[in-house]
């Protein structure tokens, strides 16, 4: 609830930021190298405090700069040009990628769901896959390859640029700072506000009310995401280019783990696994120093599933006998989900505007093909400061023209662009299936993106429908019977039916949801700020069935209202990974879907991720 | 001549207390198993203390507020992305360790010789403050030693409240044995009160404050003088997690007459 | 063995609180030959539940240690360390000896430890603490003398001692100089509500008691009269989590809680035989809140609450609302 007539205080700056991740990394690192020489004197000049130099202030959502999500493997060629002196033993748990493997699991349990032409290449492959039901594949694929590139936390890379930004003393970062909204004047981006403090979880006043500040910059960055509230904004403000669209997102959900002393996986080892638990999801494990490996799923869009999740996928998927030989005695240090924007450059919005510029995963520039993002994102960041530079010494404002011959030029320009376009449709085969998936993949690969699959966008199937051959309708309903008797939801009765086996805990890895979310991930929510997920109708909710918000939330904090109408959200167990966002079957007279993800506070406390 | 405070207040870092901790014996000394790369907080108490400190500031016209923190640099300089933005204060930055393990001893020697070389504070009108505690020590005599170093007798433990009086003394309530609260009342500045939680809530992120603050933080880190380890002569044999786990007895499908009979009988019992 | 001070603060009354009396018996059963040293007012009538066995007594008293503060508790002290000439001081863990023994250790050139678990005696003095609120303990000597250790009750091995030292009390002359006059006490909590050291139970309210119910409502007027009806019922202490505390201008709190209730984080951890813990979720109440509670069970909602499960002897998967509700009918 957004109060509209309170008088809010106003502060002038040159530059506001919005997201402190990669993108706002390559950006403030190669802008901050253009501020100050190296004796700290302005090579510019501010224009909101003449005689200053440029005042860049950016604002992050979470509590830290190092409470990112994600577990990379990259090519880090973006990276290194930035830090072409590179060591990558200066950043925590970062290293050279030394050896990659693509291996292809079989499925040992026989709960997952094959077609038939799938269950007959199974059948042709088993002889070959050995005890722990995988085949690893000759070669990776060229277009998968990172060797030579980097295996890091988003977390301590963060902060590892974080803190030479900060030293810098050229830009300022303000983490625990969610920005609420961009300015908009007459088509023309002229800052941020920033989030209401000292309200209640509805947004309304408390005593201690602090109206978001209103920041007022010449030019608004906007990095905050894949579900960042202001990158979304500017889409519905400004609308997407026509034929662009965002079908195709997927749910990251990923762990570190401490490996047990046994455990033989080389440092820098990057294994990709498809085919298991379901066909349609891929994985990851990177082995880092100090025994540690980052591992993670990728539950996406195109797993027709309306009760899809991913935390009981990612431990059957650890569970695979390929992966648990080095996992099982491994103890989990972290834990954490995040959206991908697995659209990429299909869902490229605006990149520039009067006052603005976008960059990173929100702006279409995460590549699905060769599953690469933060290179990217952070090129792109680095590409924009080159443009600004470029506009400030020249004294030219940063109009819609101006920016985009300064920055969405040298961006169309890159191999950001050249790959993204190859990828662009790269995934499209899946909603098809997933071998006219795989098969669609490889073809957009080998033929530069020329030829490409056709996508074939289907409403997600009814529950019935999903389960059909499997499951009878009385079996389903029984189940929903018991979901709503209990409060439950469906995702774990279903999958109980369909034949996955109970994961027994062992209190050190295979923990339950909630201690994964509390030891693992630490997650946690200041109070003051309103809640930032709300469902828009309720009364849609209530035929909402099954409610794909509850199901696929990563950190269960949208539950079964037991009085029906609307979910119940418990902020203090949200991972922001905005999944129900980009889940949410349920389309508002207005269009959109039927649940608001605003900018909060908040979130996974780690920093190992 | 102005009555105002000169509010030191003294607060380290220490591990987000949502973080699994781990301790390690390395050859100088216990510490930290990746010690490093923990998130790091302002200590609870130090922030309870520097919340107080900024509000007796706004009520004591030409008051001012400084904060003195010990601790790795490029730490020191993390937290303040977190803290600048809660209250006004000119920063002391010391670079050295913030280890629980490090002497409280020559941690309050660094400290104190920090606050005397502030300049323009005027220690006859300083208030130290800091926490009562330590989320890491725990040992509370850091402030007091600092106190005892640079000549302050009047000293409060654990306190919850302050209230200037027109003369410039005030009145101080400190925790004692028994929920109770010993009320004092002190002449006036110097003195040192180490809070326990105090009344106030956490403040909001101001972006004004923080932009104000970040324009000395830079510099000041930049001049930090270096202490290193601040052992002294504490010599550890073993540090370890003594194992806290109890086998628990998960009673999940008994009825409320039956759980409530048992707990009453435990009880009693 | 280097020679000790046991030193003994007096409580408001003018009598020596019973960890004082402990410690006495405790640290002289340990170290038969030590000194013992006595400040307050009265310090020389208090000083007649010295034991035999202690070597000297020194009393510093006078009216400037009526009401305790600092600066005179420190003066006092030091004349007492310095006419002892002792190189180890014990003393209990207590607001008037944790404030002002580091000034006195500065003064002597000492250095201080606190919240001692456990110590040693002997050639080499040896102590454990607690290091990040109850994560981990240490075990340490160091080289400084003299050492100053305050002592939590249980760090020696208990003791019997009776009254019964014979010799010629020494009264120690200090200097008053205190620009702070105390003022008297008064009681931070009232009601039932309030923290009763003594008790033999603790109960710990989690936030989960102003969380929506099943009915999918807050019942926090029911919550308070549930817990005070307990807390009448049983005599118990009250604690709470840090995430209740800090609930104010959230909406619905406990409108009786305050900071001072607060286990775990920047909270108390209080020794009590047994706790109770209802609708706590989080790491806090049940790893550093709990740590000196002897007997430890939980009421929670959450078969998975990962902070119950090894931290509580029974973990009552149940509605706390419904379990109190009869559980104060059992009771009352």
């Amino acid at each position: 609830m957004e109060q509209p007539d309170v008088a809010r205080q106003t502060m002038e700056v040159d530059i506001a930021c919005v997201g402190f991740g990669p993108a706002m990394g390559g950006f403030l690192t190669t802008l901050s190298r253009h501020l100050t020489d190296a004796e700290g004197r302005p090579l510019l000049e501010s224009r909101a405090m003449p005689g200053m130099p440029p005042q860049v202030l950016c604002y992050e959502r979470a509590d830290d700069i190092g409470f990112g999500v994600s577990g990379v493997v990259t090519r880090a060629r973006g990276i290194r040009r930035s830090f072409p002196e590179l060591d990558p033993t200066a950043i925590p748990m970062a290293c050279e990628v030394r050896q990659e493997k693509t291996v292809y699991l079989l499925d040992p349990i026989g709960a997952s769901r094959r077609g038939a032409g799938l269950k007959l290449v199974d059948r042709l492959l088993r002889p070959f896959a050995g005890k722990r039901m995988a085949l690893e594949l000759p070669y990776t694929p060229p277009f998968l390859r990172k060797h030579g590139g980097l295996i890091l936390s988003i977390g301590q890379f963060n902060q590892w640029v974080g803190n030479q930004l900060m030293a810098s003393g050229t830009v300022q970062i303000w983490p625990g700072t969610p920005v609420q909204q961009a300015l908009v004047e007459d088509h023309r981006v002229v800052g941020v506000r920033l989030a209401d403090q000292g309200v209640e979880k509805d947004g309304s006043p408390t005593g201690a009310f602090l109206p978001g500040m209103d920041v007022r910059a010449a030019l608004t960055v906007v990095g905050d995401g894949p579900v960042g509230p202001v990158g979304r904004q500017l889409d519905e403000v400004f609308g997407m280019p026509e034929g662009h669209q965002r079908r195709h997102w997927a749910v990251g959900m990923k762990m570190v783990v401490e490996l047990p002393e046994s455990c033989e996986l080389a440092e820098g080892t990057v294994i990709h696994t498809f085919g298991f638990p379901e066909p349609e999801i891929f994985g990851f494990l990177y082995a880092m120093p100090g025994r540690l490996a980052s591992l993670g799923i990728f539950v996406p869009s195109f797993l027709d599933s309306p009760v899809r999740t991913t935390y009981r996928y990612l431990q059957h998927w650890m569970r695979h006998p390929y992966l648990w030989r080095w996992l099982e005695g491994g103890t989990m240090r972290s834990w954490g989900a995040k959206t991908l924007a697995e659209y990429g450059k299909q869902g490229e919005p605006y990149l520039v505007g009067d006052g603005y510029a976008r960059i990173g995963e929100g702006s279409g520039s995460t590549n699905v093909l060769t599953g690469s993002g933060v290179d990217e994102a952070w090129t792109t960041g680095a590409q924009l400061a080159e443009g600004v530079v470029e506009l400030w010494r020249s004294g030219q404002p940063f109009t819609r023209e101006n920016l985009a011959a300064a920055y969405e030029r040298r961006r169309r320009e890159s191999w950001v662009e050249a790959e993204g376009r190859v990828a662009e449709h790269a995934r499209d085969g899946f909603t098809r299936g997933f071998l006219a998936g795989l098969v669609g993949m490889g073809l957009t690969a080998l033929t530069g993106g020329r030829w490409h699959p056709k996508a074939k966008h289907r409403p997600l199937p009814s529950l019935e429908e999903f389960c059909r051959g499997r499951l009878t309708a009385g079996e389903i309903s029984r189940l929903r019977r018991r979901a709503e008797s209990e409060g439950l939801p469906l995702h774990d009765l279903v999958m109980d039916a369909l034949g996955w086996p109970k994961v027994e805990h062992d209190g050190r890895l295979l923990v339950s949801h909630q201690d994964a979310l509390l030891l693992g991930g630490k997650v946690q929510a200041p109070p003051g700020f309103a809640d930032h997920v709300a469902f828009l109708y309720p009364n849609l909710c209530e035929r909402c069935s099954p409610q794909l918000c509850v199901e696929v939330c990563s950190g269960q904090a949208i539950s079964p209202n037991p009085s029906g109408g609307a979910p119940l959200f418990d902020r203090e167990k949200c991972v922001h990974c905005g999944a129900c966002l980009w889940n949410c079957p349920t389309e508002t007279p207005e269009g959109g879907p039927n649940l608001a993800f605003r900018a909060g506070a908040g979130g996974l406390h780690s920093a190992e991720n | 001549m102005s009555n105002g405070y000169h509010i030191v207040v003294c607060g380290s870092l220490v591990p987000d207390p949502l973080q699994t901790l781990e301790p390690v014996m390395a050859p100088d000394g216990p510490g930290l198993k990746n010690e490093a790369m923990l998130p790091s907080v302002l200590d609870p108490w130090a922030a309870h203390a520097l919340y107080e400190a900024a509000h007796l500031a706004k009520r004591v016209p030409d008051s001012k507020v400084w904060l003195a923190s010990l601790g790795p640099k490029p730490k020191l300089q993390q937290l303040m992305m977190a803290v600048a933005q809660k209250a006004p204060f000119e920063f002391v930055a010391i670079d050295g360790s913030a280890s629980g393990f490090a002497d409280s001893f020559e941690t309050a020697q660094a400290l104190a010789k920090a606050i005397q070389s502030i300049p323009g504070l005027d220690r006859d009108r300083m208030l130290l403050f800091g926490g009562c505690s330590s989320a890491s020590r725990d040992a509370g005599t850091t402030l007091s030693m600092v106190g005892a170093l640079l000549g302050v007798e009047d000293q409060f433990l654990a306190v919850d409240e302050i209230e200037p009086d027109a003369d410039g003394g005030f009145r101080v309530k400190e925790r004692v044995e028994g929920a109770q609260y010993l009320v004092s009342r002190c002449a006036g500045a110097p003195a040192v009160l180490a809070w326990a939680t105090g009344n106030l809530p956490e403040p909001p992120n101001n972006p004004q404050i923080g932009m104000a603050n970040m324009r000395g933080i830079l510099p000041a880190l930049a001049k930090a003088p270096s202490v290193g380890a601040l052992r002294g002569g504490l010599r550890f044999e073993s540090v370890e997690t003594p194992s806290q786990r109890r086998e628990t007895r998960v009673v999940k499908d008994a009825g409320v007459e039956e759980i409530a009979r048992e707990l009453a009988e435990w009880i009693r019992g | 063995m280097a020679k000790t001070l046991i030193l003994i603060p007096l409580e408001a009354d003018g009598t020596v609180g019973k960890a004082a009396r402990d410690l006495l018996a405790s640290a002289l059963a340990a170290d038969p030959g030590a000194d013992v040293g006595v400040f307050g007012k009265g310090a020389k009538q208090a000083a007649d539940v010295v034991p035999a066995s202690a070597s000297r007594v020194l009393v510093a008293g006078g009216d400037g240690l009526a009401s305790p503060t600092a600066a005179n508790d420190a003066r006092a002290c030091e004349a007492l360390v310095r006419a002892s000439g002792s190189q180890l001081v014990l003393a209990p863990q207590h607001s008037r000896t944790a404030r002002c023994l580091p000034l006195v250790a500065v003064r002597t050139g000492g250095r201080i430890d606190t919240r001692v678990a456990g110590i040693s005696l002997g050639a080499e003095t040896k102590v454990r603490r607690w290091y990040y609120r109850q994560r981990m303990q240490a075990a340490f000597t160091r080289e400084e003398r003299p050492w100053f250790l305050l002592l939590e009750s249980g760090a020696l091995p208990a003791a019997e001692a009776s009254a019964g030292f014979s010799g010629a009390v020494e009264e120690v002359s200090w200097e008053p100089c205190s620009r702070t006059q105390a003022l008297g006490t008064e009681a931070a909590i009232a009601g039932e509500q309030t923290i009763r050291p003594d008790a033999d139970l603790l109960l710990v309210a989690g936030a989960g008691w102003t969380k929506k119910q099943s009915d999918g409502q807050t019942h926090v007027p029911e919550a308070e009269e549930l817990i005070r009806a307990f807390l009448r019922a049983t005599g118990a202490s009250l604690g709470s989590s840090k995430s209740l505390v800090d609930q104010k201008g959230e909406g619905a709190v406990i409108s009786f809680l305050t900071h001072m209730n607060q286990v775990g984080q920047t909270g108390s951890s209080p020794r009590h035989p047994k706790g109770l813990a209802t609708c706590c979720h989080g790491e806090e109440p049940h790893v550093v809140g709990w740590r000196f509670i002897g007997e430890r069970r939980a009421i929670n909602l959450d078969p998975n609450c990962g902070w119950a499960q090894g931290k509580a002897d029974v973990l009552y998967v149940a509605d706390a609302f419904a379990v109190l509700r009869r559980l104060n009918e059992l009771l009352g």
